[in-house]
């Protein structure tokens, strides 16, 4: 019926108008989740984009091709056909070679690395001293050489040295390069100089061993880092091909974690704005039964109401969802002011039309959806209600209440599957979307459950004992169990409020402290190599002596030993190429009798007897390239000794961490008795590092101090940046909610303008209403608090660990607390909201009737 | 006007409340039929029923048992949406508190009824009811702004809009001092009569009910009384 349209659009309009105060919380609420979504969400991506950024700047590059051989004229095309396709590229060539200071008697083992210096690095920047970009210091007859070359050599900037049989100047001392930890010979001082200037000295030719990396940036869009590195791996099957996401593990998977939790916050914050609509939509209702049965007594169809109703959870949507994305445009220009102490972001000024449309889907698809329930509740609403409004409604026969619970659950199906596939799509993933909508079935079977119970709890007990208690408490108890009361509700949309809250808070500390673990403070950034064992107890003196005596060093023995069998098949005849061909060679393993730091068991358990059994755990990398998995067997030999051993554990480490120097760690019964070398890794002040590097050189020349203290400072502050990120934001999200669930309480504020009258007008003082209402309250929070905590433990334990793959434990501790501020929330806004009520004359009321 | 076909015709008619916990009969039996154009003023005292039988002639509710036939239409077993049909095009309905939707005009208020079942172009009927009661000059005020007994007179209006051929009125002079409620009740039966309406009307007001063809009186849930006043046939 077109003509109808209108009049349930005016009458929506109207509606809306005359109470604008009470329609004013709802259209907060929906500006508040639609806020947090455009504005969080914005933000959030903008400051993943930055941070993924960082985490590219440790390889320099999007994708990153390391083999020993220079590149066919083959795998140049496939190059050349990813530079046509918008990739850049540029070479890296890494040799050892030896270097001859200014008046030095020997020259010294250097690493050298040829660069482009036009194009290199891709992703962050090599600071030199002084500072200068690279490009204007760095050419053919220059090179820029590590802090530890100028002392080895005693040389300073301006010197010439003789490399490769060449004069170079030095230009610059190389003060940090961002993939530092990239690179396949990390061992040795550092010379960086350009391609130019490697071709001079001859070094390279058909047949040195040099290492190649080939880097590429990609085009933002029409090709992903795993497209990229398939075909290149197609190009060169035996070299090693990474993404930049796999320099560094534990930190993108930090990342990609804190992204999807951050999409998850905001998609709670939206959902709890929306319980404060569904709370107020049904109060709203509750009120206009009147209205909604004269209409049916004079010909409206259900349909017709529904449809004036629908009007108005889209008017209000509408506006809430506008007002929202212009919070969220503020929220995402304002983060940026308020968190520049702590790290910068550029404030990108301009208007995301298609954030905008997401955000005003969402705001009306999520309106749309929680006010369903009360709207479809319009149906029930019999038009007699008018006549006969003191007498009881006549129970349905079965089958028309059978029909009707079977329309409410069709209802109830279409909500949650909407649900879902909202709570999919933000969150990125088809498991988000189950486990909302079966996390909010859950909750909601369980909150009207325990609603149910309690209401009947109260009945029995105040039949029992009501004649015994306090007149207020009575009264409390009894208004819960009042016909009308919304108790039911106020109690189901609390807990669910709570629930989704309170899991905010739980999973973000169990996650900030999983992603802190990935770098912690204290992490070595001074690495020692080839510390021979007579230097062992030396080092150490030396070092405390130094630094203090509180200066802890991990120490791990590196043992040189062959693998002859994989699972009694030889070495020699497995199907290893290129990279992989190294596992022929032979390998540097450590021991460990308990499991390091930092090293996540992924497969298998570690050994628990400190190691006396003949067992060895694998990194993941080498696991896979020779199919090994808890229970296989390697045949080791060193010193003419055949070593068989068990795997007992596959485990996953960061480059940061000594124990990820080896790809195999054995027990030390294992490869008891073999000589080892050292190599020691100890976490300096950044401003002793060049003093330890010193008397380092000056008491043992023969180790050689890796300085990593720069790469793992950027580590460290991504680490801190995204965890303060997750604080801030939730803190946000929690302080959201707690307001929009006060509201719901406030909400209920019109249902009780009759009751105090009444009361009043019987002699009820303003004191004693008060404490009426504020047991009725603190029941309902207490209750709801307790209930929400019980399912939040739940639901957060199963985000963290399916959805987050995180291995963190939701403690019960923080359930009291949420049951106490939930009991005080609810009655300081129950109480703020009767405050007016209280005060008003019985007779403005009764005269309204 | 004819009025010897029976536009309503009710049989066996009962009512029980079931509440889960307890049961209440509040028609025990009803039987009685009104011919077209009658006016009939049911009466008994406060729980008698009379407005529960109100409600089930105009299919706001529906029976335990028995049978209504409105109009040659059984209305007994349809359903929600069905009966809001039957409501929408042939019951005119006044209530005694009025129950005008508060964000509408007044005049708006009257067109709804025709809005309801899809009419168009009804303006001119609304001006012209609300006119007839005297309110030409109060069309574009909102209930807020009216007297009880000009609201009245808005749902007076309202209830003849869609010219049903039954009216059924519930104390419509309830609410109203004796000079509104006396006003009131005249154009309720100018305008049934111009209109050519039959009127069922509920009250306790005796004086109201001598302007009645037919006096029904109720009580405790069945007929006391089935009275004539003119001579008309029940």
């Amino acid at each position: 019926m077109p003509g109808f349209w209108l009049t349930a659009l005016k009458i929506a309009w109207r509606e809306l108008r005359a109470t604008p105060a009470k329609f004013a919380f709802v259209m907060l609420a929906v500006a508040a989740g639609v806020g947090s979504l455009t504005g969080v969400r914005g933000f959030s991506v903008a400051f993943r984009d930055m941070l993924s950024l960082r985490a590219r700047a440790l390889m320099a590059a999007d994708v990153s091709v390391r083999q020993f051989s220079a590149p066919t004229a083959a795998q140049m095309a496939v190059v050349e056909s990813l530079e046509r396709r918008g990739a850049r590229f540029t070479q890296v060539t890494e040799t050892l070679t030896m270097l001859l200071g200014p008046g030095s008697q020997a020259p010294a083992m250097v690493s050298a690395k040829a660069v482009d210096p036009a194009v290199y690095p891709f992703y962050g920047r090599v600071t030199l001293d002084p500072a200068r970009p690279l490009a204007s210091l760095l050419n053919d007859q220059t090179i820029a050489v590590g802090e530890d070359v100028l002392l080895r050599l005693g040389a300073h900037a301006g010197d010439t040295v003789r490399l490769g049989g060449q004069d170079f100047r030095i230009a610059a001392a190389v003060v940090s390069e961002p993939d530092r930890m990239s690179g396949n010979i990390n061992v040795g001082l550092r010379v960086l100089m350009t391609r130019g200037g490697l071709e001079r000295t001859g070094l390279i030719r058909f047949g040195s061993r040099a290492a190649q990396r080939l880097l590429f940036q990609l085009p933002p869009k029409g090709m992903t880092v795993d497209e990229a590195k398939a075909e290149l791996h197609r190009a060169f099957p035996e070299a090693q091909v990474l993404g930049y996401r796999e320099t560094n593990p534990g930190l993108t998977r930090g990342l990609d974690r804190a992204t999807m939790f951050l999409s998850l916050v905001c998609l709670i914050a939206l959902i709890v704005g929306a319980i404060g609509v569904a709370s107020a939509m049904h109060a709203h209702l509750s009120q206009k039964m009147d209205t909604i049965a004269v209409m049916k007594s004079i010909g409206a169809r259900s349909a017709q109401v529904i449809r004036v109703y629908t009007m108005e959870a889209l008017l209000l949507g509408l506006g809430g969802s506008i007002a929202g994305i212009v919070t969220g445009a503020g929220i995402e220009h304002a983060f940026p002011v308020l968190l520049k102490r702590y790290f910068p972001l550029p404030v990108e000024i301009g208007w995301d039309w298609q954030a905008a449309l997401q955000g005003l889907a969402c705001g009306m698809l999520t309106t749309l959806l929680f006010t369903a329930p009360p709207l479809v509740r319009i149906r029930r609403i019999r038009p007699n209600l008018i006549l006969r409004r003191d007498m009881p409604e006549s129970r349905p026969p079965w089958r028309e209440r059978l029909r009707e619970s079977r329309q409410s659950a069709g209802w109830g199906l279409v909500f949650l599957v909407a649900l879902g596939a909202l709570a999919a799509w933000l969150g990125g993933s088809p498991r988000a979307g189950v486990y909302f909508a079966g996390g909010l079935l859950v909750s909601l079977i369980a909150l009207s459950a325990v609603a149910w119970v309690l209401l009947r709890a109260v009945r029995v007990l105040l039949r029992a004992f009501g004649l015994y208690m306090p007149t207020s408490l009575r009264q409390g108890l009894a208004n819960l169990d009042r016909p009308g009361n919304q108790a039911q509700a106020v109690l189901v949309a609390l807990g669910v409020g709570v629930m989704f809250t309170l899991s905010i808070f739980l999973v973000q500390k169990s996650l900030v402290a999983e992603i802190v673990e990935t770098a912690p403070p204290g992490l070595p950034n001074i690495f020692l190599i080839d510390v021979q064992p007579s230097q062992h107890d030396d080092v150490i003196s030396l070092i405390r002596s130094t630094l203090g005596v509180k200066t802890s060093l991990d120490i791990v023995p590196s043992i040189q030993v062959r693998i002859t069998k994989v699972n009694g098949v030889p070495t020699e005849d497995l199907p290893l190429k290129g990279f992989d061909r190294r596992f022929t060679h032979t390998r540097a393993m450590t021991t460990a009798g308990a499991q390091p730091k930092g090293i996540d068991v992924r497969e298998g358990q570690w050994w628990k007897d400190g190691g006396k059994g003949m067992e060895i755990a694998v990194g993941e990398g080498a696991a896979k390239t020779l199919h090994l998995s808890p229970g296989s067997t390697l045949d080791l030999n060193a010193m003419d000794r055949d070593i068989p051993v068990r795997v007992a554990a596959i485990y996953r480490v960061d480059g940061f961490r000594m124990s990820g120097m080896s790809e195999f760690v054995a027990t030390p019964k294992a490869l008891e008795g073999l000589p080892a070398i050292y190599y020691g890794g100890l976490h300096v002040p950044r401003a002793q590092v060049g003093q330890l590097e010193r008397v380092m050189f000056d008491k043992f020349p023969t180790v050689t101090v890796i300085n990593i203290a720069e790469a793992l400072e950027l580590v460290q502050e991504v680490v801190d940046q995204v965890a303060l990120l997750i604080r801030f934001l939730s803190a946000f999200a929690i302080a959201g909610g707690v307001i929009i669930l006060a509201s719901s309480v406030a909400g209920t504020r019109f249902r009780r303008i009759r009751e105090v009258v009444i009361l009043k007008t019987l002699g009820g003082t303003r004191r004693r209403i008060a404490r009426v209402f504020s047991v009725e309250f603190l029941v309902l929070g207490s209750v709801a608090g307790l209930m929400g905590g019980v399912l939040a433990a739940g639901f957060s334990t199963l985000v963290l660990h399916r959805l987050l793959e995180g291995h963190g434990h939701v403690g019960w501790g923080p359930i009291p607390v949420a049951v106490a501020i939930t009991a005080l929330v609810a009655d300081g806004t129950g109480w703020l909201a009767s405050f007016r009520i209280l005060g008003q004359k019985p007779l403005e009321i009764l005269r309204e009737d | 006007m004819s009025i010897s076909r029976p536009i309503l015709d009710v049989s066996g008619l009962t009512k029980t409340i079931d509440s889960g916990t307890h049961r209440v009969e509040i028609l025990r039996g009803i039987d009685f039929s009104v011919p077209t154009g009658q006016f009939v003023a049911i009466m008994g005292a406060s729980g008698s029923g009379k407005s529960t039988l109100l409600g089930l002639l105009a299919g706001l509710d529906t029976p335990t048992s028995g049978r209504i036939v409105l109009d040659g239409e059984d209305i007994t077993g349809l359903g929600e949406d069905t009966l809001a049909g039957v409501r929408g095009r042939k019951i005119g309905f006044v209530f005694q508190s009025y129950q005008l939707i508060p964000t509408l005009t007044a005049e708006e208020n009257v067109l709804l009824p025709h809005e309801l079942t899809g009419g168009r172009d009804g303006l001119g009927r609304a001006r012209e009811l609300l006119a007839s009661v005297g309110l030409q000059e109060r069309m574009n005020h909102y209930p807020i702004q009216l007297s009880g007994g000009e609201q009245q007179r808005v749902a007076l209006a309202r209830a003849f809009m869609v010219h049903p051929p039954i009216l059924m009125a519930d104390e419509p002079t309830g609410n109203l001092d004796s000079a509104n409620g006396r006003h009131v009740l005249e154009l309720l039966i100018s305008l049934n009569r111009s209109e050519g309406t039959t009127l069922i009307l509920v009250t306790h007001d005796r004086d109201l009910a001598a302007h009645a063809d037919r006096v029904i009186t109720l009580m405790d849930g069945r007929i006391a009384s089935d009275e004539l006043r003119t001579g008309t046939a029940a």
